[in-house]
């Protein structure tokens, strides 16, 4: 029962981790895109800020609740 | 890194349960990541000898001056179909092979995160490979602009650019899943007491590819898109005649096209870190620095793209800046150059096939870096663009580092992978043969280069004619040593060879050599514990 119970954590944990590294893979594809259609090149610079900061944030709070 | 006592309690007894389908279909519907591995291995192999028969063909052109073999036109197609298999075909491919079959038996892991996406992402390359190769067939033939893809020639292509762009997208997609797996493997999967500075150096140099492909695969692919719309939508992106701009096209490339460089060589430095130490029978000299200079060189390959656009056009602090920020990164590939060489620094070395491949990089790689420093100082570049000393250094540093360290890679594991020690004798005889060709082939081009022979053509002014000869031969002899490579691999597959202990190299520590060779189809299903 145990080993079950940790299989499927490590299964959540994984697929977790590769939402948030598709979400990056996304942002990236569609936001070169969409700075480019707009035209603007402090656009581009925004999305790729958000982008990283998005995923400071996200990692940081991860740490952090696994930590509590 | 220092060495990995495991827990021996945690045995293989039940690692040789192979349950999997038999013949073709073993191959089609495998999630094992050994067998991925295997198929990815010998899929670069093949687009490698695709690729370089390109290669001959262009060196047979350029033997002599004046038009002997192809057409202008077909030549430009060779160029570029060269470039993109060698970089999307053959050497990221075996890249993800070796982490495909090294990466769970490093870490003490089962299997891959996602075994089924993992094989998807491999059965995602043979079409992309067709395409890319069957757009010489279509009306127009295959592009002709150069592997960068630069707008307007990029625009107004026939057919074949159409091809090129699918091509591009489905190997990207396959990078993005492959990385997203492996990733997730290395982060979720390591077994117990595995912590990340125990990682071994070639989990770690990929675990930082891998975060680089997740950023630039996708830009990349945003690009060829945008560059799709201009084509057939009526979209004005990169169409100056509808008020786009060419030169942005080259700025989104090389922001892909330099993170893409270290791409191809961080797995390499993995894979000589873990030759070098296991040949010095000494540990990796600085392992955390090591990995520290693996992650600097990964940020700093951001924001030096336009070093490659120093003719484009832009202000001179642009210029400087670009210009520094290159040479900045002669830091650390510095640091990870003197820390193999003072992991040898007194170790008890011995020269198996392995070590002098690795030995073989450091050398020539190097010599490629420094090359690269010189191209780094802006007005020598302004000299030097689109010369044959920009295809020498480039050379230098993918088939000298990638290659050689991938051979190098190949020779160490290949016991584990078919429980069969490779012939030495042959092995040294590949290392030998390819290290003079390679030489005799690229290290003229510095000198063409110099003297202003322009890359790219397919005919060229007479006093460029001896040293083409010269490199014509150097690269006819460098394809065919190949086949004793081909030939070694053979013996091995079919077993034709002393049976390889579970670690045939005294001085290897990393969790793969605990298993018997050749590896399990199943390994790890029980983690060892790490100490």
């Amino acid at each position: 029962m145990a080993a079950s119970s940790d299989k499927s954590n490590v299964r959540s944990a994984n697929v977790r981790t590769a939402l948030i590294l598709l979400s990056i893979a996304l942002v990236f594809f569609f936001g070169i895109i969409f700075a480019k259609f707009v035209g603007d090149a402090s656009t581009g610079m925004t999305v790729i800020g958000f982008a990283i900061l998005l995923f400071l944030v996200v990692t940081i709070g991860r740490s952090v609740r696994r930590k509590k | 890194m220092s060495s990995i006592p495991h827990d021996p309690a945690a045995d293989h007894a039940h690692d040789d349960h192979a349950h999997h389908p038999t013949g073709i279909m073993r191959w089609i519907t495998t999630t094992n990541h050994k067998d991925i591995g295997t198929l990815y291995l010998l899929f670069s192999l093949t687009m490698f000898f695709v690729g370089g028969t390109m290669a001959l063909t262009i060196r047979t052109e350029l033997f002599q001056p004046g038009m002997q073999v192809v057409h202008p036109e077909f030549f430009n197609s060779l160029t570029t179909l060269h470039g993109l298999i060698m970089v999307f075909g053959a050497i990221m491919p075996a890249a993800v092979g070796f982490a495909n079959w090294q990466i769970p038996m490093m870490i003490g892991a089962p299997d891959m995160a996602f075994a089924r996406m993992n094989n998807w992402s491999f059965w995602l390359l043979p079409p992309a490979a067709i395409m890319l190769v069957g757009s010489f067939f279509v009306p127009g033939g295959a592009f002709a602009g150069g592997w960068t893809l630069y707008p307007p020639l990029s625009v107004q292509a026939p057919m074949g650019m159409d091809l090129t762009i699918f091509a591009v997208h489905i190997m990207g997609a396959s990078s993005i899943m492959g990385s997203i797996n492996i990733i997730t493997t290395i982060l979720n999967m390591r077994a117990p007491g595995m912590t990340m500075m125990k990682l071994p150096l070639f989990v770690w140099t990929w675990l930082i590819t891998a975060y680089l492909l997740i950023a630039v695969m996708p830009v990349l692919a945003g690009a060829v898109t945008m560059l799709l719309t201009d084509r057939h939508f009526g979209t004005s992106f990169f169409n100056a005649a509808g008020g786009g701009d060419p030169v942005l096209f080259q700025h989104v490339f090389w922001f892909f096209g330099h993170p893409e460089v270290y791409i191809m060589i961080l797995p390499a430095f993995g894979i000589v870190s873990e030759i070098i130490p296991t040949f010095a029978r000494k540990p990796l000299f600085g392992y955390a620095s090591m990995v520290y200079a693996v992650a600097s060189i990964a940020i700093l390959s951001f924001i030096v793209w336009a070093h490659h656009m120093f003719t484009v056009g832009m202000p001179a602090a642009g210029l400087l800046f670009f210009m520094y920020a290159t040479m900045l990164i002669a830091v650390p590939t510095g640091v990870k150059v003197f820390n193999w060489l003072a992991t040898m620094w007194r170790g008890s070395m011995t020269f198996e096939t392995p070590m002098l491949f690795a030995i073989g990089f450091l050398f020539l790689f190097t010599m490629g870096g420094f090359t690269g420093l010189v191209l780094a100082i802006t007005p020598v570049d302004i000299q030097l663009q689109d010369t044959y000393y920009v295809v020498a250094h480039f050379h230098y540093v993918l088939v000298a580092g990638s290659l050689f360290a991938f051979f190098g890679g190949a020779y160490y594991w290949l016991p584990k992978w078919t429980g069969t020690m490779y012939d030495e004798t042959l092995g040294k005889w590949h290392f030998w043969t390819i290290m003079i060709f390679f030489n005799i082939t690229f290290f003229p081009m510095h000198f063409l280069g110099l003297a202003g022979m322009p890359r790219r053509i397919p005919d060229y002014a007479q006093q460029f004619a001896d040293w083409n000869m010269v490199a014509s031969i150097g690269a006819f002899g460098f394809g065919l040593s190949q086949l004793i490579f081909v030939y070694v691999l053979i013996k091995c597959i079919r077993g034709d060879g002393a049976k390889a202990p579970a670690k045939p190299w005294e001085g290897a520590d990393t969790l793969e050599w605990t298993l018997p060779s050749p590896a399990p189809y199943h390994s790890f299903e029980t983690p060892p514990v790490v100490k």
